[in-house]
């Protein structure tokens, strides 16, 4: 299946919402400590066989952590950058028209970047620098901050059919539960003991929320009854660095790890481990699943490569 | 360079989880009340096994030696209240689990045995058993507390929290002689002091001047009278039916006593300010600005939330928390200044989220120097006036407390979500508990000043 070697340490990557041979990834040299990034826009070839090609990359004054597609234009794309920033880009223009915006509010690194599925006009941030910013294409500025969080908010999600609902999760060891709508946050879930690296909603149920921890874990949590998990997902060997429920299957989830492997997860029956992906040789830090392509899947991580394969097989096979 | 060394400590602490240096656990639990301004997802909170009081009855207050109870026995005045639970909830009296009453100054098995006899005298059957608990000035509400406890525990679905205290009967006084020992030990020895010196503690070492303390005495009074006069007190006192005995003459003449009758409306800070103080010669806690010696019960029906709903009862309320913590005894009345922030914090509340409190004015040092040091508004606290005027027999206090809450909660309607009722406790202690408003409330009424039209969130402070 296609690999592509990026020069810079992954952090990131995602499937394009619109084209289902597109995908971006997310770079930073020297692991995200020190040095420039990149974004590198991708395209799958035709035949399995053939590499990944490059269709347009963008560079950046500091590591890119991570990126999102938008809902509403197929060129678009948002990146969240180490440097606070928040850069919008459109690849249909050349590097040097790039980027369109840069917003610059952050005062610490940018972890994470999700745009509004159900509405998409909008999208939100989260930042080392414990909140989480809304902002829309059209304005120059955010239109709110979320600052509850006591650390590094590492991942902010929109709930897939409230429009106006998302959950970040934090180094505080919380997830929080909001609503734009409502001036603080309307939901407090402690879920780990350690901090809380990722969260993730449920496609086909709107009240089911995962958590991936540096306790090594994945928990998966009814926000209508959150004082114990649905389920408690053990098998990373490190702490968990992203997860992400599959578009296609109610069930079925996908983290990667800084075990260095990726892993698919079946939250509903008792062996939840359904497969292990082993393909990096560094932190796995960047996992994505295709909504338009089913089982499609793509990985990135510090070893500098962004695979790409179908569930089932395995990614590094000719 | 700062900035890589921190990206790089960020990132390290995700590969060792058990060096992790911020300790968040320790701050946040699950709870099931959740964050303060939430309106959209209050009701997820409501659970079936939630605790939750149907109805929270008390007898009027009177002083002791002096007032309409002089002459009523204890039982007599606690039947009065226990029957009153069965009979507007309309609860058959054989599903009552337990009944426990908290109660200080009566010898232990006396007391038990009179509580006893009490539940028979109410109409209760012998399968329903009852127990005494004691933790002084806190009695009636640890055993609400218990009561709680012992539905979540899963014991009984239904129970009685209680408090009973006659002070005409009972003074305050020691069997006995005092352990020699207790000399070598500082803090035993403190426990010997009486109420009174420890006030004067507080007042002395946290600067609580005599004018503050008398211009909280007037307020509670005041608030008492306005309170008795508008019929606020009605809907939680059970007129009591007994008998007094007129000192001069040894009539004996049937009454029933149906206000609280330590409240005097027309006290002032110039009267108050004439009297001596009691325990020190320069001190400043006088008769006026103490609590009243007095005789009363109260009672709490709780029950879980499912059997509430089945019988079709209003909620009056839920509890949330309960917290008992241990203080300096040589300055019991601070006890409230740290048990309220611990049941408030065992709630995954914040302070500010508290919209009613109930802390009993055992002394206006401690009263004064607990609303400050929590820097609570003084709008929210004993609303309707508190042991100053009203009166504070010891192991019915709790009980009448609760009651008094939820009853002004209720009345306030939906802008009245949290409600705590605290006091401190002889020997250097403190309690508190936390109690949300229930869902049988009237309609929004503004009843809690909006400071500022503040539609931005939290963050924009």
């Amino acid at each position: 299946m296609p690999v592509f070697k990026t020069p810079f340490n992954g952090y990131s990557v995602k499937f394009s919402p619109f084209h289902e041979s597109r995908l971006a990834v997310a770079t930073a040299q020297n692991f995200g400590i020190l040095g420039n990034g990149r974004l590198h826009v991708l395209s799958l070839p035709p035949a399995p066989a053939s590499p990944l090609t490059e269709l347009i990359s963008f560079d950046t004054a500091d590591g890119v952590y991570d990126l999102a597609w938008s809902e509403s234009h197929d060129s678009l794309l948002i990146a969240g950058v180490a440097d606070g920033s928040v850069k919008l880009y459109d690849t249909a223009l050349p590097p040097a028209q790039n980027p369109l915006r840069s917003l610059q509010e952050h005062t610490r690194e940018v972890h994470s970047v999700d745009y509004n599925p159900t509405r998409r006009d909008s999208f939100i941030t989260a930042s080392w620098d414990d909140t989480i910013k809304l902002w829309t294409l059209d304005r120059p500025a955010s239109i709110r901050t979320f600052k509850e969080h006591a650390y590094c908010v590492y991942s902010a999600a929109w709930n897939p059919r409230h429009t106006d609902v998302f959950a970040s999760a934090s180094g505080d060891c919380t997830v929080r539960i909001w609503d734009v709508r409502e001036p603080g946050s309307t939901m407090i879930i402690p879920g780990h003991d350690f901090e809380i690296l990722c969260c993730d909603w449920n496609k086909y149920d709107d009240c089911i929320i995962a958590t991936a921890s540096v306790d090594k874990s994945i928990r998966v949590w009814d926000v209508r009854s959150f004082r114990a998990p649905i389920s408690v997902l053990n098998g990373h060997g490190y702490a968990v660095r992203k997860v992400k429920f599959s578009p296609h299957h109610r069930n079925l989830m996908v983290s990667c790890s800084y075990d260095m492997s990726v892993c698919m997860w079946d939250f509903m029956v008792e062996d939840a481990l359904v497969g292990r992906y082993d393909h990096h040789t560094e932190f796995a830090v960047g996992v994505d699943m295709s909504v338009l392509v089913d089982g499609l899947m793509a990985s990135t991580g510090w070893d500098e490569l962004v695979y790409v394969w179908q569930h089932g097989t395995d990614p590094r096979a000719p | 360079m700062e900035k890589a060394v921190n990206r790089q400590r960020v990132l390290l602490d995700h590969l060792r989880p058990s060096s992790s240096s911020h300790n968040f656990e320790s701050t946040l639990s699950a709870s099931a009340c959740l964050a303060g301004d939430s309106a959209a997802y209050q009701r997820t909170s409501a659970y079936g096994d939630d605790v939750v009081i149907v109805a929270a009855f008390r007898t009027p207050l009177c002083k002791s030696k002096r007032g309409g109870f002089k002459d009523t026995l204890a039982d007599d005045l606690l039947a009065p209240v226990l029957k009153a639970l069965i009979e507007k909830t309309n609860v058959d009296p054989r599903e009552v689990g337990d009944i426990v009453v908290g109660s200080v100054l009566a010898p232990g098995s006396q007391r038990a045995s009179e509580c006893r006899m009490a539940a028979f005298y109410a109409g209760f059957p012998e399968t329903v058993p009852v127990r005494t608990v004691n933790r002084q000035c806190s009695s009636g509400l640890q055993a609400v507390a218990d009561v709680a406890a012992s539905i979540k525990a899963g014991f009984y679905e239904i129970g009685i929290g209680a408090g009973l205290e006659s002070m005409t009967s009972n003074p305050m006084s020691w069997d006995g002689e005092v352990n020699p020992k207790a000399k070598n030990f500082k803090k035993a020895q403190d426990c010997l002091l009486p109420m009174g010196v420890t006030s004067e503690n507080v007042a002395h070492r946290f600067g609580v001047t005599r004018l503050e303390q008398d211009q909280a005495a007037v307020d509670s009074h005041r608030k008492a009278a306005a309170a008795t006069a508008s019929g606020r007190f009605k809907d939680e006192i059970i007129p009591v039916a007994t008998k007094i005995v007129d000192p001069k003459t040894g009539d004996e003449k049937p009454i029933v006593v149906s206000v609280d009758d330590g409240i005097r409306p027309n006290s002032s800070v110039a009267d108050l300010g004439k009297l001596k103080p009691v325990f020190k010669k320069d001190g400043t806690t006088t008769a006026g600005n103490s609590s009243q010696v007095s005789d009363g019960a109260g009672a709490v029906l709780l029950m879980k939330r499912s059997v509430a709903m089945r019988k079709g009862l209003p909620i009056l309320g839920v509890f949330r928390t309960f917290a008992a913590v241990g203080v300096d005894p040589d300055i019991m009345g601070v006890g409230p200044a740290v048990a309220i922030p611990a049941a408030v914090k065992a709630a995954g509340l914040e302070l500010e989220d508290i919209d009613l409190f109930e802390i009993n004015e055992a002394f206006a040092s401690q009263f004064v120097y607990c609303r400050n040091k929590l820097d609570l508004d003084p709008q929210k606290i004993n609303v309707n006036g508190g042991a100053m005027a009203i009166g504070h027999p010891l192991g019915a206090t709790g009980a009448r407390c609760v009651a008094t809450l939820l009853h002004e909660m209720k009345r306030r309607g939906r802008d009245c979500r949290f409600g705590v009722v605290s006091m401190c406790i002889g020997t250097g202690m403190g309690a508190a508990a936390v109690f949300e408003r229930g869902d049988g409330c009237d309609e929004l009424c503004n009843g809690r000043k909006v400071e500022s039209n503040n539609l931005l969130s939290k963050d924009s402070r």
